[in-house]
């Protein structure tokens, strides 16, 4: 409880001023990009196309680096459960039999923890990646989906807390 | 009253009395004055050398606070700078991605520390040449950490080769410039403290020769103080041992005489030489005074011994002047007469009691009543004048008691010596005038054992007035009280 309300107030206080969360809760998964990046909103889709490594370039020229937590972690089910709608399994395959082919052009890199994921996004302008809402701090940007802020409740991605425990 | 008070204050007037006194008391404590003097010298130069090393203290506290704390800050520095480029470059030798966030990691908190330290020396900067230096300085680093960010991000991204040209043709020029930049810091910083070791050593041998000149001083001074003090001790020794001799030779003298004619006189009357009565009535008179001068001897010996060892148990009580001066005449009655010599009174009115010995008051009076006799010349005449004056000083009256001759006068260089045990003048010793030189000094003393002193005023050839001042029976806080009245008046 403690941390979540720290990350509340942190949260409150970030310069970026994109995302105060009152209601953010340790199920709540964000997109985090770099600072530096003026995307603010992306749809699920468009968020899918991203993930699976099918657009290599941001809207500024930027190359896209997708940052991916490792296997078996909570949040990475989330992302394959509510993004990619798909397994561990087909994630790998898409990515192996995608790079083969080019038809993606981005291999995802891959972190253990989620300072390590908020670090490399905060260090790599292109950079795209996921942390639950309260691991967020001011280094890095939380960006909406299909218009809606991780706070409000109409927010689509979801941490499966009980798989987690 | 009023009178005498005017006409003997002005005979020796305040500052003259003064500086009379401060005189005196230099010659008494030459010794003391020079030990004195040897010490204020070698604590002036204590408080000297304690200054000049505070200085050459605050001179190295200024240098270190300065140069060595920014050379060993400019040193941090570079280590610092070493370690943001040395972990970016550590973040080129893996693919494992998290190792590589650490690196960066790394990278950004070195690079922190550096901004940091430029910062302070900018705004620690003084001279024109530190603030052109910082400004470079945080220009180029600044530069360094823009490619240093597209470097890292590169790596992260998997870029490598393209993290490695960035590097090396931006990273490593500006790498290099920051580089230099600590470098003329840091020489900045040598000169600076290779500058101001210069004005450390400067000042330091400033010091030594300062410390040396003001140490041969002090050892000159103080020799020259030393022997002056054992010169001092070796001349006053030699001058006792003379005024001893001269002493013994007079009271020699003055034991002979008498002597001689009693011994005559006795041989006389044993040869049968002198046979009538009447002639042996004037033997036995002649014997009888020698007797009595040679008894008036020896006593005035005893007596200054055992004044001047302090001795002497005094009575003291209330005298009448009077009395004093009566005894004082008869004692020396059959003396004046001898010598031919007139004594005229002037007792003032009223006259209060003083307080002392009888006998040693009437001793005292006495030794200055045989001396004006003595030393009278030829006017033979003695006047002893008693009155009450207001003593300035103590602002209270005392009596004052005086013995005035008309006879050969004491030079003024002598009267600080007359009242010195054995001290006789030349000029007297000269002219036969026998004596024994204790007589002032026996005088004196028993004055100033009563409470009191004596002074005097002489010119040559003119005469010589001693004066006793004792003070009055009557208490001090009544006296102040009258004093203070008749100065209303």
């Amino acid at each position: 409880m403690i941390v979540l309300v720290s990350a509340i107030l942190l949260l409150e206080v970030s310069p970026s001023g994109a995302l105060p969360a009152p209601n953010a809760s340790d199920d709540t998964l964000a997109i985090i990009v770099n600072q530096a990046n003026p995307i603010e909103d992306l749809s699920l889709k468009e968020l899918k196309i991203v993930f699976l490594g099918e657009r290599s370039h941001w809207p500024n020229g930027r190359r896209i680096t997708l940052v991916m937590m490792d296997p078996g972690l909570s949040e990475r089910k989330a992302v394959l459960r509510d993004i990619c709608h798909m397994s561990e399994t087909e994630f790998s395959r898409h990515f192996l039999q995608g790079l083969f082919t080019g038809e993606v052009f981005v291999s995802p890199k891959t972190l253990s923890t989620p300072v390590g994921v908020r670090k490399f996004v905060f260090n790599v302008p292109g950079a795209i990646g996921y942390v639950r809402a309260s691991d967020v701090d001011e280094t890095v940007k939380v960006i909406r989906i299909n218009g809606h802020r991780f706070d409000e409740a109409e927010y689509p991605l979801r941490i499966d807390v009980r798989a987690s425990k | 009253m009023p009178g005498h008070n005017n006409s003997e204050g002005i005979e020796i007037a305040g500052f003259e009395r003064f500086l009379k006194h401060g005189l005196v008391l230099i010659s008494r404590h030459t010794s003391s004055l020079l030990l004195f003097i040897v010490f204020c010298v070698v604590v002036g130069v204590g408080i000297f050398m304690m200054g000049d090393l505070h200085t050459a203290t605050d001179q190295v506290q200024h240098m270190y606070a300065g140069s060595v704390k920014g050379l060993r800050g400019i040193g941090e520095l570079q280590y610092e700078a070493q370690e943001t480029r040395r972990a970016t470059l550590y973040a080129l030798t893996t693919n494992n991605s998290n190792l590589q966030v650490e690196y960066a990691d790394q990278s950004r908190a070195a690079d922190r520390l550096v901004t940091d330290g430029i910062l302070r020396y900018v705004s620690e900067a003084r001279t024109p040449r530190e603030v052109e230096l910082g400004q470079r300085l945080q220009q180029n680093w600044a530069d360094y950490l823009k490619v240093r960010d597209e470097v890292l991000a590169s790596i992260l991204e998997g870029s490598t080769k393209e993290a490695v040209d960035l590097d090396l043709h931006g990273g490593v020029p500006s790498f290099e410039r920051v580089r230099q930049d600590l470098e003329e810091v840091k020489r900045h910083y040598d000169a600076q403290a290779s500058e101001q070791m210069a004005l450390v050593d400067k000042s330091s041998k400033r010091s030594v020769v300062r410390l040396m000149g003001v140490l041969v001083f002090t050892f000159i001074f103080a020799s020259a103080s030393i022997w002056a003090i054992q010169r001092s001790r070796m001349l006053n020794a030699v001058r006792l041992a003379k005024l001893q001799m001269d002493f013994v030779a007079s009271v020699s003298h003055e034991l002979r005489t008498p002597l001689a004619v009693i011994c005559a006189s006795a041989q006389n009357i044993a040869d049968g030489v002198v046979d009538e009565k009447e002639q042996m009535a004037k033997y036995g008179s002649v014997i009888r005074h020698h007797s009595r001068q040679l008894t008036e001897l020896v006593n005035q010996i005893l007596l200054f011994a055992a004044t001047h060892e302090g001795r002497n148990r005094y009575v003291m009580r209330p005298l009448k002047v009077p009395e004093i001066v009566s005894a004082v005449l008869m004692n020396t009655r059959v003396l004046v007469e001898e010598a031919g010599f007139v004594v005229e009174e002037h007792l003032g009115e009223d006259l209060q009691p003083v307080t002392g010995d009888f006998t040693a008051v009437c001793q005292c009076l006495q030794n200055l009543v045989v001396n004006a006799v003595k030393y009278g010349g030829d006017h033979r005449k003695v006047v002893i004048r008693a009155f009450q004056s207001v003593r300035e000083d103590l602002n209270r009256y005392e009596m004052r008691i005086s013995v005035e001759d008309h006879g050969i006068g004491i030079d003024a260089a002598e009267l600080q010596q007359i009242f010195e045990p054995f001290y006789r003048s030349p000029v007297v010793t000269a002219a036969q005038i026998h004596g024994t030189g204790l007589g002032l000094a026996l005088a004196k003393n028993i004055a100033e054992a009563m409470g009191g002193s004596i002074s005097v005023v002489s010119r040559v050839g003119v005469g010589s007035r001693f004066t006793i001042h004792l003070p009055l029976a009557s208490s001090v806080g009544a006296e102040t009280t009258t004093v203070q009245r008749v100065a209303q008046l």
